[in-house]
């Protein structure tokens, strides 16, 4: 591992661009600050490098790695949209465990994380769209909602997930996704109860909102400020409590015309 | 009806894991994490606590599970906390706060909202609260392995 970058036939750029690819697919996909930079050092100095320097805000990577001879090199990433896909995290995770064991070389390495950065992972549309649904109907059923409460509530937040696949492809319009789920799941709700006045609106909106929790800016915010990345913290608790602002917005839009 | 939301719970935490892309082989112990700390709630709010002591109970046991899966089978161990928690988040105290707000009891909207805050504040706390033990538990053991390695 000591025996210099130049010994184990790999230049500093292609060290770089290797973390800096790490780095990139780890923060697109939600990685914590930590992980990410703690990831790009062991990437790094695994490939042979004297010294490296990472530095991750949520919306881009910087990295300089210096090699025995004292050249040095800095890549920096910016990183635009971001997605959720924890099955890529664990998979670059576990990439940078075997680089570190010198399970796996280089070429090799580069090669699978290439394929990462690639391959679809996860469920199509209408998996997706079911899954969402479940969410919705569960909560539904633990607010003691009727068999067509619970019902309405698996479609309201199947509707939330087809809203986001719409709304995905717009990029860089922020929260607009989960104002626009609010309302459709609170008109959901509205209707149900117009239309059948013996059935309540109120579980049909707490299940349908359940999928707009943003679970992963919840958790990184608190993982963040712990490990001391008090940048990414903030930044990140600041998503989520701007989310959950969108969705009460959405939802009490709706409410208060129905009214 | 108590089976009945068991299975709700079960589902709900794993279709997290399906919407948030946890590995799949992954998906019974993440969605076991988030049965297992909706029951710490439920049982606690049973025996008289209130709904902020028993997310905060409950979160700090997701935390605890999430950290020994995670050094168990060497995953991150968000992808047992996202799952874990969700179904504790106090959806139908955020839905009620909207709804006094709306219809002008702010006096009622005011109080339920600082309970869903609260109750909130109490999930975050949870997770930051068994989060920072496993790190001092880690500190800890990289400290004394350090020394051991300076005496011999």
């Amino acid at each position: 591992m000591s025996d210099g970058s130049e010994a184990l036939g790999i230049s500093l750029e292609q060290i770089v661009l290797l973390s800096g690819l790490a780095g990139e697919i780890m923060l697109k996909n939600g990685a914590e600050t930590y992980r990410i930079e703690e990831t790009m050092d062991h990437m790094a100095k695994a490939c042979g490098v004297a010294q490296v320097e990472s530095f991750v805000i949520p919306t881009g990577v910087f990295l300089t790695v210096t090699d025995p001879a004292g050249r040095s090199l800095t890549v920096m990433r910016r990183v635009r949209d971001r997605t959720i896909n924890l099955d890529r995290i664990a998979k670059v995770n576990e990439l940078s465990r075997r680089l570190v064991d010198q399970r796996i070389d280089y070429a090799n390495a580069n090669a699978i994380l290439n394929d990462i950065s690639r391959e679809r992972t996860g469920f199509s549309l209408f998996p997706s769209m079911i899954a969402s649904g479940a969410i919705g109907g569960g909560t539904a059923i633990l607010q003691n909602g009727v068999f067509f409460e619970i019902l309405a509530a698996f479609v309201a937040a199947m509707l939330v997930r087809y809203i986001a696949h719409i709304v995905s492809r717009l990029h860089g319009v922020q929260f607009i996704f989960e104002f626009l789920g609010g309302m459709a799941v609170a008109s959901c709700g509205a209707f149900l109860h117009f239309m059948w006045p013996q059935l309540g609106a109120d579980p049909v909106i707490i299940g349908g909102i359940m999928p707009l929790v943003p679970g992963v800016a919840i958790t990184n915010a608190i993982r963040d400020v712990i490990a001391g990345d008090l940048l990414s913290g903030l930044s990140r608790g600041m998503e989520a409590a701007l989310t959950s602002a969108a969705v009460a917005m959405g939802v009490v839009i709706v409410l208060a015309l129905n009214l | 009806m108590l089976v009945l939301k068991i299975v709700a719970v079960f589902l709900i935490s794993a279709s997290i894991g399906i919407l948030y892309r946890i590995p799949r082989k992954l998906l019974v112990y993440a969605s076991l994490v988030g049965v297992v700390a909706w029951l710490i709630m439920y049982y606690t709010m049973l025996v008289g606590a209130t709904i902020v002591l028993a997310d905060f109970l409950a979160s700090i046991a997701v935390g605890v599970m999430a950290e020994v899966l995670s050094r168990v089978l060497k995953k991150p161990a968000t992808i047992f906390i996202i799952p874990g928690f969700i179904p504790l988040v106090p959806g139908g105290d955020a839905y009620t706060t909207m709804l006094y707000m709306v219809k002008g009891k702010y006096v009622d909207g005011v109080a339920m909202g600082m309970q869903t805050v609260l109750t909130g504040g109490a999930i975050a706390f949870g997770i930051f609260v068994s989060a920072t033990i496993f790190r001092l538990i880690i500190n800890y053991n990289i400290e004394r392995s350090l020394q051991h390695v300076d005496k011999s």
